[in-house]
């Protein structure tokens, strides 16, 4: 390990300043948008605007958890979202391997093919890939869903996958297969290991895409037994009017346990930063 | 090619597994959020008379809608009742997505014919309009009363809205709201009854020429966007949407503004120490007012699965009484106008509007020809041209559209 | 090096062909609506040249431009140095980590609509902190002003999709093995020198495959856009998936709409295996 080196490194103050605007960029709407959960009707739009409600409320909150769609789509969400991401990450792990590691006649069409369903736009293929939903018998499903969302996180999968796994020295992989181990044995015992930084990068990040996404769910999922948490978000809008406390209070309902999520990943994070060291 | 007959028969078997899942007698009506509790009661209402036949809501939301119900008619699958804009109808029509509804109603003379007309094309009608409003003149008493205006009336001709709007702009305060920003929808409902009012119009009664160029179009353009290039709408003007338009009136940093019925709510609850005026839209001396339709129709899609059965419900929701009970605004229904609840006394100016609303033109490519107009709105408004250099190469962008 | 034929095609094969399923039906339907009318009659190439005609088109696509280009180059330096940054020791990293991710995390079209907020030029706090500290006399027209909205728009974006990069590229860094950067300092190496010589070269495959991912979405996102400002004002943020947006769901013109996606298609694919040819040597060289 490398404590007992001098350590170099970014000069402490250079470090603070860079954090403080990372986090002001970060938060600063995030903050707004937590502030405005918490603040009266009358008190979302004045001019000018204030920062700090001047009477704080958890009506908001109230409303969101007992009295909306919410909680039950919340459940929906992370159905889906479980689903999609776990199914796109096993499907990605072997297709990247494949691609990071062999080479085959065609590799850059595969490669691009995998970008495919991202390349054309939204509005041109919502309506053909309902019908093929329709015709799988899967609309109004989760696993119609988490299908669909397939052409959203495979190529971000594969892709990152596929870079994370080229980064790994290819000696590693030779000595192993010399002392006998099978394909598959070198992928999960070496490969993966070694690229655990990157694959909860792509977890996480494939989990929040389809935690998010609107347009495939407003299509999609009609009955109220599937819908996701965007669903639920355009519901506190009516024709002429939307209900932003009740809306900020729904967002900070979706995002604030994703990010939970994510410290509690971080653990692992440096978890796989020390086998890799180890190994390397 | 392994993997496509594997999809195919996984086709084959997931369908024939689900064809049978299609109920008779289940009528799927896709009806907004705003009207859910109400929407319920009726069905409850119509099932308990109708054992044979079940109601089965699909509860929408105004995000997204449009997308949402062109995805459903484009792909074959669609729900058996849709509520729809007016607006949207034509398309559907031309498209052939909807079925024609000449059958389902036998006293049209009932319905407000503006209404009947926004979803009338080729001599049929294609959906059930059930609900209307147009927009009038909303303004702050108060803001009124403290320029040393005569806050008991709205200013009734052009002149008397400038010299308003020109009272009411101080200190930071804005006399008059126009809209450049948001939907097109919501400049277009603003902007073209003043052109109207003035005599002219974006394209001819034929809707063969484009006359957005003419003196009339153009002085009502002018008249329009003059409020922002003089200061008296606000600076945030071309971000501005209606609703961002009733904020600003709440907030009171707006002193007038043009709106529907439906904000006079919202205005009441978000600040109540508003005193509200209302009146008809200001009009050119020696002319009448104008407005724009809007409102909300039933379609049943072409597709759709149990059609008869959806007719026989469209006809329970289209009482006049059903249609008095389930409108947010006012009914089309001549017959149901006489419910308790239109004769709120802030509604009337609303209401005398209506004899002066006309539904917009309808022609297939009426969005793009309201893209094009907006986008001359929004170059006049960003100083890039002036209104006639604007509408005349706004009038180039629609004739060619109505040529093609 | 492993050369079995087919062997990697195998490992690829379930992805691609979950992928094939999902994709067939839509370029095909795609392809065909795109040559004929909305009764379905073949009408060869109309449909193209209806769409190539008006001006607004040839608008679109250098809007397109500035906005992929802009987003595109702001998402990449500021996320790889802001996960150099998150790579140093610091006390709280985990916790600043983990902070970084909330602009991706936030629903887009919350995002883009609190945007529009804080920059509205009334309602907006952006402006109120700006002119109550005078660092501006007048409240800024920010999505007003024809030449200041579509760089807000790409902050915004940025904003949105830098901790992307940053978390991704955070990750190649982490498996960039000790003794390389031990090495180094064994030699005396300074700061600067380690991130250019050893850091970025080993978080190059990651950034080829991040900047691949960046362009397609910043050529797919019509949220952001269509959220705040629909494309105005006067067309100046117009870019083609909005007009196809528009097509399609606003003018009912599915024929004209898949027409444009075709065009639309083929110009990104073209670019996507140019970069692809580009950007992999083969796989001795990049190791």
């Amino acid at each position: 390990m490398s404590h007992s080196l001098v350590r170099t490194g970014l000069p402490r103050p250079l470090i603070l300043i860079g954090v403080v605007i990372v986090l002001l960029v970060c938060l600063f709407p995030f903050a707004w948008m937590a502030l405005s959960s918490i603040k009266v009707l009358g008190e979302l739009y004045t001019i000018p605007p204030h920062w700090w409600p001047d009477a704080p409320t958890w009506s908001n909150y109230a409303k969101v958890l007992f009295e909306s769609n919410i909680p039950r789509y919340f459940w929906n969400s992370v159905v889906i979202s479980v689903g999609s991401t776990g199914l796109a990450l096993v499907l990605a792990i072997f297709a990247s391997y494949g691609f990071a590691r062999f080479n085959f006649r065609g590799k850059p069409f595969w490669q691009a093919f995998v970008l495919i369903g991202q390349l054309l736009p939204t509005a041109a293929i919502i309506v053909p890939l309902f019908i093929t939903l329709r015709v799988l018998g899967l609309v109004n499903t989760y696993w119609g869903l988490i299908l669909v969302y397939m052409i959203v996180t495979l190529p971000l999968s594969v892709w990152m996958l596929t870079s994370y796994f080229k980064a790994i020295p290819v000696e590693l992989e030779e000595a192993a297969i010399i002392d006998g181990s099978s394909r598959l044995g070198v992928l999960f015992r070496i490969t993966l290991p070694l690229s655990l930084p990157g694959l909860i990068a792509v977890l996480v990040y494939s989990f929040v895409t389809t935690w998010n996404e609107f347009i495939f769910a407003l299509c999609f999922a009609t009955d109220s037994s599937v819908k996701t948490l965007p669903i639920g978000l355009s519901e506190f809008s009516t024709e002429f009017n939307t209900d932003w406390g009740g809306v900020m209070a729904a967002s900070m309902v979706m995002t604030i346990p994703i990010a939970l999520l994510f410290l509690v990943f971080q653990r692992l994070f440096v978890g796989g930063l020390t086998a890799g060291a180890t190994k390397g | 090619m392994k993997h496509i007959s594997t999809a195919a028969l996984l086709a084959l078997t997931v369908s024939t597994l689900t064809l049978a899942s299609v109920q008779a007698g289940e009528v799927v009506w896709w009806t907004p959020n705003w009207g859910e509790a109400r929407a319920k009661e009726l069905a409850e209402k119509f099932q308990a008379a109708n054992p044979g036949i079940t109601i089965r809501m699909e509860v929408t939301t105004s995000d997204g809608l449009p997308q949402r119900v062109l995805t459903s008619l484009q792909s074959g699958a669609p729900p058996d009742i849709m509520e729809v804009q007016h607006g949207w109808v034509n398309a559907y029509a031309q498209n052939d997505l909807v079925l024609p509804m000449d059958d389902v109603i036998q006293d049209k003379d009932d319905f407000n014919a503006a209404a009947i007309q926004n979803v009338s094309w080729e001599g049929k009608l294609w959906a059930i309009p059930y609900r209307m409003e147009t927009h009038g003149f909303i303004y702050n008493k108060g803001a009124f009363t403290a320029a040393g205006l005569d806050a008991s009336k709205a200013p009734e001709t052009w002149d008397q809205l400038i010299a308003a709007a020109a009272a009411l702009s101080k200190d930071g305060k804005f006399g008059f709201a126009i809209t450049g920003g948001g939907e097109v929808g919501n400049t277009i409902f603003r902007s073209l009854p003043f052109i109207w009012m003035n005599g002219g119009n974006i394209v001819s009664d034929d809707l063969t020429t484009a006359v957005v160029n003419s003196p009339e179009a153009v002085a009502a353009v002018k008249f329009y966007t003059d409020f922002y290039l003089n200061g008296q709408s606000p600076d945030s003007t071309l971000q501005n949407d209606g609703t961002a338009n009733r904020r600003l009136f709440i907030a009171e940093s707006v002193a007038s503004y043009q709106s529907g019925q439906f904000d006079i709510n919202s205005i009441r609850n978000e600040n109540p120490n508003i005193d509200i005026g209302v009146g008809l839209l200001p009009h050119p001396e020696g002319k009448t007012p104008a407005s724009i339709l809007g409102g909300w129709s039933y379609v049943v899609p072409k597709d759709a699965k149990n059609p008869d059965e959806a007719k026989l419900f469209l006809q329970f929701l289209n009482t006049s009484e059903n249609q008095a009970f389930f409108t947010d605004t006012f009914p089309v229904r001549q017959s149901a106008m006489s419910a308790e609840r239109f004769k709120d006394p802030i509604l009337v100016p609303f209401r005398d509007m209506l004899q002066y609303a006309r539904p917009a033109p309808i022609h297939k490519a009426w969005v793009q020809i309201t893209q094009a107009y907006f986008d001359g709105i929004q170059r006049i408004l960003t100083r890039e041209q002036d209104a006639q250099a604007s509408m005349d190469q706004a009038n180039e962008e629609i004739q060619a559209l109505l040529d093609s | 090096m492993y050369l079995r034929r087919h062997t990697g095609l195998l490992f690829a094969l379930p992805a691609l062909i979950v992928l094939f399923m999902l994709i067939a039906y839509p370029v095909v339907y795609t392809g065909l609506l795109s040559v004929t009318d909305n009764k379905g009659n073949l009408v060869g190439l109309s449909n193209f040249a209806a769409v190539l005609k008006p001006r607004v088109t040839t608008q679109a696509f250098i809007n397109t431009l500035w906005w992929v280009g802009g987003s595109v180059v702001l998402q990449v330096i500021l996320g790889t140095a802001t996960a150099v940054l998150l790579n140093q020791n610091f006390w709280g990293r985990s916790i600043v980590r983990s902070l970084t991710l909330l602009p991706w995390v936030v629903p887009g079209i919350v995002a883009a609509t609190t945007w529009a907020w804080m920059f509205h030029t009334e309602f907006g706090i952006i402006n109120y902190m700006m002119t109550s500290t005078g660092a501006v006399p007048k409240a800024v027209n920010w999505l007003g002003d024809p030449n200041l909205v579509m760089p807000v728009l790409i902050a915004i974006n940025v904003w949105k999709l830098f901790p992307f990069v940053a978390v991704m590229v955070l990750a190649g860094l982490q498996s960039i093995p000790n003794d390389l950067y031990e090495a180094a300092r064994v030699d005396g190496a300074s700061f600067w020198h380690e991130v250019w010589h050893i850091s970025l070269p080993g978080v190059r495959p990651v950034l080829t495959a991040v900047t691949l991912l960046l362009v397609i979405w910043a050529l797919n996102s019509i949220t952001i856009i269509y959220a705040i400002t629909k494309g105005g004002p006067a067309n100046r943020t117009l870019i083609t998936p909005i007009q196809i947006f528009r097509e399609a769901f606003e003018n009912v013109a599915f024929n004209r709409a898949a027409a444009l996606s075709v065009i639309f298609f083929a110009v990104v694919i073209a670019i996507v295996f140019v970069y692809i040819k580009v950007s992999s040597p083969s796989p001795e060289a990049a190791k």
